[in-house]
């Protein structure tokens, strides 16, 4: 019963909208840079690779685009061990 | 023929996906512009595939052909058709039997600066693609509407040409979502209105929502903006409205059914 709730009144995560605009972000994000999901990989690897042979890394670093309008940037966040 | 304004507006109205409304929004908005007295003139550009004739219902009164005119077998007056129901409305067909690189950037530019004179807006019909064809409408135009469908295929070839319109210093891009089902939107299964806005970040010039008649319209060569009692004609005429300056609202497409304000009055979000 609860979930035929959650169906009827809440944006269902897993309805076809949902998905649309889901691939719909990652789709329009790269196509606007001209990249692809491959070069998402390859970036991570390649900038943790640079960092890590000049200051020790702690934790997970993460590599991401974040867009605001037409406007894609990249979001790096690479937690430093500290002494 | 008078014109209203000093200063003329070239449109262009394009869209990357083929299918969406381009040429529909082109003999709708033209319509409505000459029926409230602006001198009009729409260019046909898919020169091989052209169709503006067919939904303007005009093409037993075609004889000449832009391709015609930039190669001089006609003067451009000669090319231009009169609208059966409008005299402030003109149409200059495209060419059936050639293609898209038969004429060029200059040859289309020195057309649209002798038809300035005599029209207060130049609507130009672009082909489907981002070749030649979509450089040569585009090069003449000072506007333009991006027509798209609540549709990723056609989302993404919409957001390809914002970008390539931006890349060419366009500074008016306004959207157009064309077809939208607002019964799909509520049950889940359509992308609304905000999720385009969100998705292609330009101003929203306005929502044509899905309507039978425009088929009906079409078969007849009448544009459906004719027809008072179609939404689509409403949808069409708020964006003639907008095109001249004026504030319209937004159609209310997403009804206020009994269960979105039960969903409303309980707290969730919409």
């Amino acid at each position: 019963m609860f979930d035929f709730l959650k169906k009827v009144f809440s944006n269902d995560e897993s309805s076809s909208r949902s998905r649309a605009n889901d691939r719909l972000r990652v789709v329009l994000t790269h196509d606007r840079i001209g990249s692809s999901s491959q070069l998402m990989e390859t970036l991570q690897e390649e900038i943790i690779a640079l960092i890590a042979r000049h200051i020790e890394i702690e934790g997970t670093p993460e590599v991401h685009f974040i867009t605001e309008g037409r406007h894609t940037a990249l979001d790096i966040s690479i937690p430093l061990k500290g002494r | 023929m008078e014109k209203k304004n000093s200063e003329s507006q070239v449109i262009v109205v394009t869209s990357g996906k083929g299918g969406v409304g381009k040429t529909t929004t082109v003999a709708n908005v033209s319509t409505g512009l000459a029926k409230l007295g602006y001198s009009v003139v729409v260019m046909d550009l898919d020169i091989g595939l052209k169709k503006l004739d067919l939904i303007l219902g005009l093409e037993n009164r075609v004889i000449y052909d832009i391709i015609q005119v930039v190669e001089g077998e006609c003067t451009l007056k000669q090319a231009l058709v009169k609208d059966k129901r409008f005299p402030a409305l003109y149409m200059l067909p495209a060419a059936q039997t050639r293609n898209k690189d038969d004429i060029t950037t200059e040859q289309v530019l020195a057309v649209c600066n002798e038809l300035k004179p005599d029209f207060d807006f130049i609507l130009i019909d672009c082909p489907a693609g981002i070749e030649q064809g979509f450089r040569n409408s585009i090069a003449a135009a000072d506007k333009a509407i991006v027509v798209t469908n609540p549709e990723v295929s056609a989302v993404r070839d919409a957001d390809r040409i914002i970008g390539m319109l931006e890349s060419a210093n366009f500074k008016d891009i306004k959207l157009l979502i064309n077809r939208l089902r607002p019964d799909m939107v509520r049950s889940g299964d359509m992308l609304s209105i905000e999720d385009l806005m969100e998705h292609l970040c330009i101003e929203l010039l306005g929502v044509v929502p899905e309507d039978s008649g425009v088929v009906i319209s079409t078969n007849r060569g009448e544009p459906i903006i004719l027809n008072d009692r179609s939404s689509a004609a409403q949808a069409f005429n708020n964006i003639v409205h907008r095109l001249l300056g004026k504030e319209v609202e937004f159609m209310t497409l997403e009804q206020d059914s009994f269960w979105s304000k039960l969903k409303r009055n309980l707290g969730f979000k919409n």
